[in-house]
């Protein structure tokens, strides 16, 4: 194997001799190992060897970055080139900055050697079951991998970081069928750093196999009405992500454009809700160890008792704006569970709906949405009657974190992140 | 350019398989400008070699990012390796691929490639100018991205190849507030195929869609939402492609179709009114050249075009080799991978609905009390073809003439129900190709179609 320690410190040097000030380098080498399924039978076996080259120099204020796959000598010398003519050509903006103090670290995560044989059995396995437990699901595609990576960061405040990391990681896309008659497809998955249980008990995948089977036939909502939406842990996960996309993430920070950007600290959702960013939670499989502006990645509290404590945004955002800088760069999230169980909460709701996966258009700026609800299913009187279809939901992301109902005890756990099931209300749903 | 090093290893591919060899570059240049601040400034290049085998029904991968003559017979190896592994495994015994002909295709097109001071100073330009002549902002972006994809194709039966396709475009985005303090946003991307240098010559060439732009957020930040339910609509030639693509053509993907679309039950069967053609088109349509035209496949396939929908009857999917065989089918060169280290995927390439006899104006008269809508920023559709559209830009139409504009909405259906209720088509098809479809991989695509009168669900607020 190639010694990148070596490499990301001949490349540093290239870049200051170039006349950067500043610079960083990652390089890192990955194998992958992959099986496929695709119309529920095996289709293709993968191996795949690729390199990651990534450097930035900066040179009084002027920022340029490259990457390549390639280490030759000629392929290294033309890459510095690039990337110092790039920055050469930018405007200057002292906000460009690494992480000062840099230190060597070492971090090894995960599984490094793949069992290919068994990683195949465990896949034949999970088909196998679907077809025995869940006769009506189709199998579109299923993608079970193993990925391996060795990587070394450097740049010229002192930051040196190595890291080993292998996972599994199991992707399914599926769907209900019964005649003609067809569910929404869905899709789940999760990573996990060994082979020890079923694929069937990864995350969410047998609930969402079950759920999937009972939406195969649907009705629409005839009228309109403002009722309780409950997201499944899955779909918790995407609305928190548009919340932190829309509110808190470096474009809108810069730009001014968040209607959280006077919030810091205070006040902005029930004070049920605590989102966290824990790249070291015991839960997580591969979590971030670093950024890539030199910064060790440390566990963040996001929004905690309802209060936002800090935004995601960079260093740069951060020296731009005077507003602190996210502790890592907004992965492994985490919501603390609540204390109804998911049963208690649906026979809580007069009329409502259970919303598996939201298709929507991108937020508005203020946090407006309007979509279609997949995958999901209507709560009347505390029960859940029928899966929907054409059916849309409609609200606004910063008055549904200040609307909450209940949080779930449950929560799904799937190397990502640990999520419950929450339920908003004030949320308009409209049939056809 | 690639250095053609793959095509006199075909004495080295194993007997008794059928072997594809790929070698690629794909070469990305961005740069961008937030409210003036460069946040983006890259340039990136992939490249390596892959080879795919099949043997009895199942195929075996490799790829590596070296690329020289060890690199090729290593990805050789364990391709026909992993095929190996996985015909003991699973013993599918299915028949060989279809044959598509031999022969060689080559496309090389300039492919010159700007310094990165190019792709600034544009986006320089464009952005002083929106500060200058756009007051009231809340905030502006200006986006500039060049790719290209470069690929040498070596198959042991059907066509090889030598490809280049670069595409060039600029994101232009204003932002500003609406009376009631609320964020309204409008985004357009302009560009098509060809090298920077050659799509763009001189900035103050956008200038006018700059001004065009800016005048429709000034409308937009006036708008109103839209009624919801369900409403005689037009929707323009971009939203027509986006159903198109999304919500009619993924499920027309052979590969889709044996995952279980929802036009795995309606081949021959009528799903749309008759006045709907629709086609994915391979490199030229209507005697013009297709926005990312596409002369052969990454199985060896010449492109032909693959009609979907003829008169709104369902004729057709879009098929690898394998599918095609499946089906019983023409593999019409659908077959692409977007990486060296990606294989062949069924994915579209310029699918389009064919345009009628309409003219717009008469078709927005015709309207008594519906929407005219025109941009989006988004699209996802289901196997089932139920869809939904964010709509960024459209207006009120009252009585026949447009109204106010519209803020942000959705429009939502089932794509074979709403196309039976297309009861006008446009006689100009508007094309678009600045985003990437998504599938496993990434892919270029171009849509498009002209406008449409139909029955549409709108999300209203």
């Amino acid at each position: 194997m190639m010694n990148f320690e070596k490499l990301t410190g001949e490349v540093i040097e290239k870049l200051r001799a170039a006349g950067a000030d500043q610079a960083c380098c990652t390089a890192s080498t990955s194998a992958t190992r992959e099986f496929n399924v695709d119309g529920g039978k095996f289709s293709l076996m993968r191996t795949l060897f690729d390199n990651s080259l990534s450097i930035t120099g900066i040179s009084g204020g002027k920022k340029g970055s490259v990457g390549i796959n390639r280490f030759d000598d000629a392929a290294v010398e033309q890459a510095v080139a690039d990337c110092m003519a790039s920055a050469n050509s930018a405007a200057p903006d002292d906000a460009w900055q690494f992480a000062p103090d840099g230190q060597a670290h070492t971090f090894t995560q995960g599984v490094l050697e793949a069992d290919v044989d068994r990683l195949f059995d465990r896949t034949a396995e999970l088909m196998q079951q679907i077809g025995e437990k869940f006769p009506k699901i189709m199998v579109e595609q299923l993608i079970v991998s193993h990925v391996r990576s060795h990587s070394v960061y450097r740049n010229t405040n002192g930051a040196l970081y190595t890291k080993d990391a292998g996972y599994y990681n199991v992707e399914l896309m599926f769907s209900g069928h019964e005649g003609e008659a067809a569910s929404s497809f869905f899709g789940t998955g999760g990573i996990t750093d060994n082979l020890d249980c079923p694929f069937m008990k990864l995350g969410s995948i047998e609930k969402d196999l079950a759920d999937v089977e009972k939406q195969i036939h649907t009705k629409s909502v005839k009228d309109k009405f403002t009722g309780v939406m409950l997201l499944t842990p899955g779909c918790l996960g995407s609305f928190l992500g548009d919340i932190a996309d829309n509110f808190a993430s470096d474009g809108p920070v810069l730009e001014g454009t968040s209607i959280w950007k006077d919030k810091l600290g205070q006040q902005v959702a029930d004070e049920r809700i605590t989102v966290s960013f824990a790249p070291h939670a015991k839960e997580m499989v591969c979590g971030q160890s670093f950024t890539s502006e030199g910064f060790l990645a440390e566990d963040f509290d996001f929004i905690r008792e309802g209060k936002l404590e800090s935004f995601l945004t960079s260093l740069y955002v951060s020296n731009k704006t005077g507003v602190p800088r996210a502790k890592n760069s907004g992965s492994s999230m985490i919501v603390q569970p609540g204390e109804q169980s998911v049963e208690e909460i649906i026979a809580s709701i007069d009329r409502g709906i259970i919303v598996g996966r939201f298709s929507g258009g991108q937020p508005s700026t203020n946090g407006d949405f309007s979509g279609v609800a997949k995958n999901s299913f209507l709560i009347e009187n505390g029960k859940i009657t029928d899966a929907v279809s054409e059916t849309m939901i409609s609200g606004n992301l910063a008055d549904m974190l200040q609307n909450v109902a209940a949080i779930s005890k449950e929560t799904v756990v799937d190397g990502y992140s640990v999520l419950p099931y929450a339920a908003f209300g004030g949320i308009t749903v409209s049939g056809k | 350019m690639l250095d053609d090093i793959i095509t006199k290893r075909k004495k080295d591919f194993a007997p008794g398989v059928q072997t594809e060899l790929r070698a690629q570059i794909n070469k990305t240049r961005g740069v961008s400008l937030l409210s003036g601040s460069l946040t983006t400034n890259v340039r990136s290049e992939v490249s390596g070699v892959s080879a795919r085998v099949y043997k009895n029904g199942v195929y075996g991968f490799s790829s590596t990012a070296e690329y020289d003559d060890d690199a090729v017979a290593a990805v050789l190896a364990a391709a026909t390796e992993n095929a190996v592994f996985m015909d003991k495994r699973v013993a599918k015994g299915a028949p060989s691929l279809p044959p598509v002909g031999t022969g060689q295709i080559m496309r090389e097109i300039t492919n010159s490639d700007p310094a990165q001071k190019t792709y600034i100073d544009f986006a320089k330009a464009i952005d002083a100018y929106i500060e200058q002549n756009c007051p009231g902002l809340s905030g502006r972006g200006v986006s500039v991205r060049a790719d290209s994809m470069e690929k040498l194709i070596c198959v042991s039966e059907g066509h090889d190849g030598h490809i280049i396709m670069p595409r060039s475009y600029v994101y232009l985005r204003l932002t500003a507030d609406s009376p009631s303090g609320n964020p309204v946003e409008l985004f357009v991307p302009v560009g098509g195929l060809g090298t920077f240098d050659t799509v763009f010559s001189d900035p103050a060439l956008l200038f006018p869609k700059v001004d065009e732009l800016y005048e429709k957020l000034m409308q937009k930040r006036e708008g109103v939402y839209p009624d919801a339910g369900e409403k005689t609509c037009i929707i323009s030639g971009e939203l027509t492609g986006m159903l198109a693509h999304e919500a009619v053509g993924h499920t027309v993907e052979a590969d889709l179709v044996l995952g279980g679309s929802v036009a795995a039950h309606n081949l021959g069967k009528t799903v749309a009114s008759p006045l709907v053609t629709m086609i994915d088109y391979a490199h030229t349509c209507l005697g013009e050249p297709t926005p990312l035209p596409i002369y052969i496949d990454d199985e060896g396939t010449p492109a032909k075009d693959a009609v979907l929908i003829q008169d709104g009857v369902l004729t057709g999917y879009m098929n690898s080799r394998q599918t095609a065989e499946q089906f019983g089918m023409e593999p019409t060169g659908n077959a692409r991978a977007y990486l060296f280290s990606d294989e062949p995927l069924i994915r579209m390439r310029n699918t389009a609905i064919v345009p009628g006899t309409s003219k717009l104006e008469d078709m927005i008269a015709s309207v008594e009390d519906g929407y005219y809508f025109i941009d989006t920023n988004n699209g996802q559709a289901d196997t089932t073809g139920e869809f939904m559209f964010g709509v960024c830009m459209g207006y009120e139409i009252k009585n026949g003439k447009l109204g106010r504009a519209l803020l942000d909405t959705t429009i939502s259906g089932v794509a074979f129900d709403m196309l039976k209720t297309v009861d006008m088509v446009g006689d100009t098809i508007s094309w678009s190709s600045s985003g990437f479809c998504g599938k496993k991989q990434p892919m270029p695509v171009g849509l498009g179609g002209p406008a449409i009168r139909c029955k549409i669900t709108v999300g209203g607020r």
